[in-house]
């Protein structure tokens, strides 16, 4: 107690009161002993107390000094930091910093019910693993990185890896197997199925190349070429998303091609924002039958308007592949690969999109996010006849902590993976639908 | 007994030759920066000059895991802390401090009894007010189109467009968000104390959500303030009041300002009680504190202190009779008690965002 009193000048004194104790045994003397000190030091202030108190009186009746001019600085001081502030900043920094790189992942399974076909609909659905996935990201300095790999019953996938450089002016250049800029982004939909643009290869997908971003106020601006699909097999159907594969007398592939994408966000960081925008692709076909290259572009604007809880994305777009093939192979179609299967897709085209989503508020409740939607999206052949393809997808996602679910009711009419549906001619003229289940783990 | 009194006696010898080192001395623990050196200029350097004792100031970022440390260790080296509200609330609740007899702080210059020229809930069992802080709402007049008048305006962003500064935490917020909804003022915690209260208070608070960037310091809301990012932002005066100094062209609504205090507390178990408490009567002195606030932009608790200020600094503090006309008392008890649950459920809240996501689990 003596030691830890601080009383410096008394050290000795304090010590040799110790030595003097020494012989006497007791835990309950020493307490007894310190309480009589913490009395006498007490008494001991008090009377100072009382002596400078009579001391004042003694001078005059001021006790405290008159209120004049400080006799120390004058100026006002530095910043001004209360207790509530204060407080709230040692706390975060407290905080550690997070790891720049972050390792994420999905585990998820389906269950659906197709209601056109006869089995699953006397087996009352099927259930399945759907996916597993890995993701590395992260920014080290101004490197960036960014890598998926996805491993499904059907086949295992890189679906992006690339590394990007920061600018100071906070644009980027990506470089590696990346989403392409077009349309909508980084969707054309709000559900698990996704819509008729994606199954055309013009959304969502993900090729090798070279793409620069850059954002000016409510301006952003995507300029992009790749050399080719992002495998460089273009005979490989194992891919994440449609590309232009070589199959059977289709013997094409999507070359050296050139992307542009930019947008205007009318009423950014407001509660209220518009995106309005326009993208066009050019690329080289090459066809390994003849060795020559035929031509593709395709072009799009969009709205994807959020505004409130509400979001409205429409868009239209227009596509041509034209092939060199050789006599006898048709040109009203390109053979497209992913998922590990093939399917031809009209060589010329237009794309509609409307879908219509609503973020439902959410009090102190179990779940993080209720997104419900109904997604709108359409095929519309110029060439080789047969109906458009049509999706329309209504349901909801739910959120809640590391689980994510999409509960979908999807309608298609003369679309791929749907009956006798084709978006290359095709007649299927019945709406058929199925109802999909899609709960994953994420982290 | 007998076996007591010899080493009683001994002691005592020795403690008769011990000098009065200890008494000399005492320790203040409180915040560093402008803050101390407020102190340091308004009280404790004339504190030291009157009675000759030395007052070792250190530095502590608040909490109050040392003070009971010390208390339960019956090792007590802090002799005075000055406490945010909030954790002597804490504290006193866990018998940690020592209570205050308060009608031994001195009258104001005029007489007035100290209990009347406190300003009412400054005078704590455990606590002495010293200076108040408020949040306040805070805009550049030379940039924003329609000044807010009430606090309602500043969820009104219809009315009085621009993206909003709000402190990334529940208190202030939702005390605001019911006001805004026609709560009266001294209803507010009556009805936060409610769960139909707190969902009401979120859902003013989503119809602002997607205007709002966040600050945790009140550096960052000052920062919105200077690049235009925001029209208006939650921030707390002190902050404000520096920005002006430096040349900024910004103004304060006071309508509503949630105003707390720091305080003086004694823990218990130390040994330079009586001196403790001799000091925190010199700093809570009518004179300490208006010294004090020549040097810092924050309330003195007392209402005769406030009258030996410059009256144009006056106008500028959160306890000047007009600023305190609609104000709230920030319930550092209240939220003592609730604002674990509630950072919970805000933080919560804040990752949900009110549009519909553009990115989405894929």
């Amino acid at each position: 107690m003596i030691m830890a009193s601080g009383m410096h000048c008394g050290l000795g004194m304090a010590g040799l009161a110790l030595l003097l104790l020494a012989p006497f045994p007791a835990k309950a003397e020493a307490n007894e002993i310190a309480r009589l000190q913490q009395q006498l030091e007490a008494l001991q202030q008090r009377l100072e107390i009382l002596e400078r108190r009579l001391a004042a009186q003694d001078s005059g009746p001021a006790r405290t000094p008159e209120l004049t001019e400080p006799r120390f600085e004058t100026e006002l001081l530095g910043e001004a930091v209360i207790g509530a502030e204060r407080l709230e900043e040692a706390r975060a920094t407290a905080v550690p910093e997070p790891s720049p790189i972050r390792i994420g992942g999905a585990l998820r399974f389906n269950h659906f019910f197709r209601e056109d076909v006869r089995d699953s609909r006397t087996r009352r659905g099927d259930s399945g693993f759907d996916l597993f996935r890995l993701n590395v990201d992260g920014e080290i300095r101004d490197i960036i990185l960014s890598a998926e790999y996805r491993f499904t019953p059907d086949m295992d996938v890189i679906r992006a890896g690339w590394l990007g450089y920061r600018f100071a002016d906070d644009s980027v250049v990506k470089i590696g197997i990346h989403r392409t800029p077009f349309g909508l982004l980084p969707f054309a939909s709000h559900n698990y199925w996704d819509g008729v643009p994606f199954y055309a290869g013009f959304s969502d997908n993900h090729d090798l190349g070279i793409a620069y971003e850059r954002s000016d106020g409510a301006w952003e601006t995507q300029l992009a070429f790749y050399k080719n699909e992002e495998l460089g097999s273009a005979g490989t159907l194992a891919r994440y998303a449609p590309d232009v594969v070589r199959q059977g007398d289709q013997q094409n592939e999507e070359i050296n091609r050139f992307n542009a994408r930019v947008a205007y966000t009318l009423g950014q960081d407001t509660g209220c924002e518009h995106e309005f925008g326009l993208s066009g692709q050019r690329a080289d076909l090459f066809n390994a039958t003849t060795n020559s290259r035929g031509s593709h572009w395709a072009a799009s604007g969009h709205l994807d308007s959020r505004c409130g809880r509400w979001n409205l994305q429409l868009q239209g777009a227009r596509y041509v592949y034209d092939p060199d093939n050789p006599p006898g192979v048709s040109n009203d179609s390109v053979r497209l690969g992913a998922f590990g299967t093939s399917f031809d897709l009209a060589a010329k085209g237009k794309l509609a999109v409307v879908n219509l989503a609503y973020n439902f508020e959410l009090s102190d409740s179990w779940f993080d996010q209720v997104v419900c939607y109904n997604n709108y999206s359409r095929l519309i052949k110029d060439v080789g006849g047969g109906r458009d393809s049509e999706l329309n997808t209504v349901g909801c996602s739910v959120g809640a902590g590391p689980l994510y679910a999409y509960l979908d009711l999807i309608f298609a009419r003369n679309m791929l993976f749907f009956g006798e549906g084709s978006m290359a001619g095709g007649d299927d003229d019945r709406w058929r639908s199925r109802f999909n289940i899609n709960l994953g783990y994420y982290w | 007994m007998s076996i007591l009194r010899r080493p009683t006696l001994l002691f005592l010898i020795v403690l008769l030759l011990v000098p009065a080192a200890a008494a000399d001395r005492l320790t203040v623990v409180s915040w560093g920066g402008a803050y101390v050196k407020s102190q340091m200029l308004g009280f404790i350097l004339p504190f030291e000059e009157e009675t000759g004792i030395t007052v070792d100031v250190l530095e502590y970022t608040g909490g109050i895991d040392e003070v009971r440390s010390q208390v339960r260790a019956w090792n007590v080296r802090w002799d005075v802390v000055d406490m945010e509200l909030f954790d002597a609330h804490r504290a006193c609740r866990d018998n940690l401090l020592v209570t205050f007899d308060h009608d031994t702080l001195p009258p104001a210059p005029d007489g007035t009894p100290a209990r009347e020229d406190f300003l009412e809930g400054s005078l704590l069992r455990c606590g002495i007010g010293n200076v108040v802080a408020a949040t306040v709402v805070a805009y550049d007049h030379e940039r924003i189109e329609r000044a807010p008048q009430r606090i309602e305006d500043f969820f009104d962003v219809q009315g009085f467009p621009g993206r909003r500064g709000l402190r990334r935490s529940p208190k202030v917020n939702l005390e605001w968000a019911l006001i805004a909804d026609g709560v009266p003022r001294e209803d507010v915690y009556r009805v936060l104390d409610t769960d139909e209260g707190v969902d009401r208070a979120f859902r003013v608070l989503n119809g602002v959500k997607p205007w709002v960037d966040w600050w945790r310091s009140g550096e960052e809301a000052i920062r919105l303030l200077e690049t235009g990012r925001v029209s208006m932002t939650s921030v707390f005066n002190g902050r404000v009041f520096d920005a002006v100094q430096r040349g900024e062209t910004f103004s304060i609504l006071w309508d509503h300002q949630v105003w707390f205090m720091d305080v003086w507390v004694i823990p218990r178990n130390g040994r330079r009680q009586e001196l403790a408490a001799e000091f925190v009567r010199f700093a809570t002195t009518t004179d300490s504190l208006a010294r004090q606030m020549r040097y810092i932009p924050y309330g003195p608790v007392r209402r005769s202190s406030l009258e030996q200020i410059d009256p144009e600094i006056r106008r500028q503090l959160p306890t000047a009779e007009e600023n305190m006309v609609a104000a709230i008392e920030g319930d550092a008890e209240w939220w003592a008690a609730n604002l674990d649950r509630l950072t919970e459920r805000f933080e919560r809240w804040l990752e949900r965002p009110v549009m519909v996501p553009r990115d989405r689990p894929n």
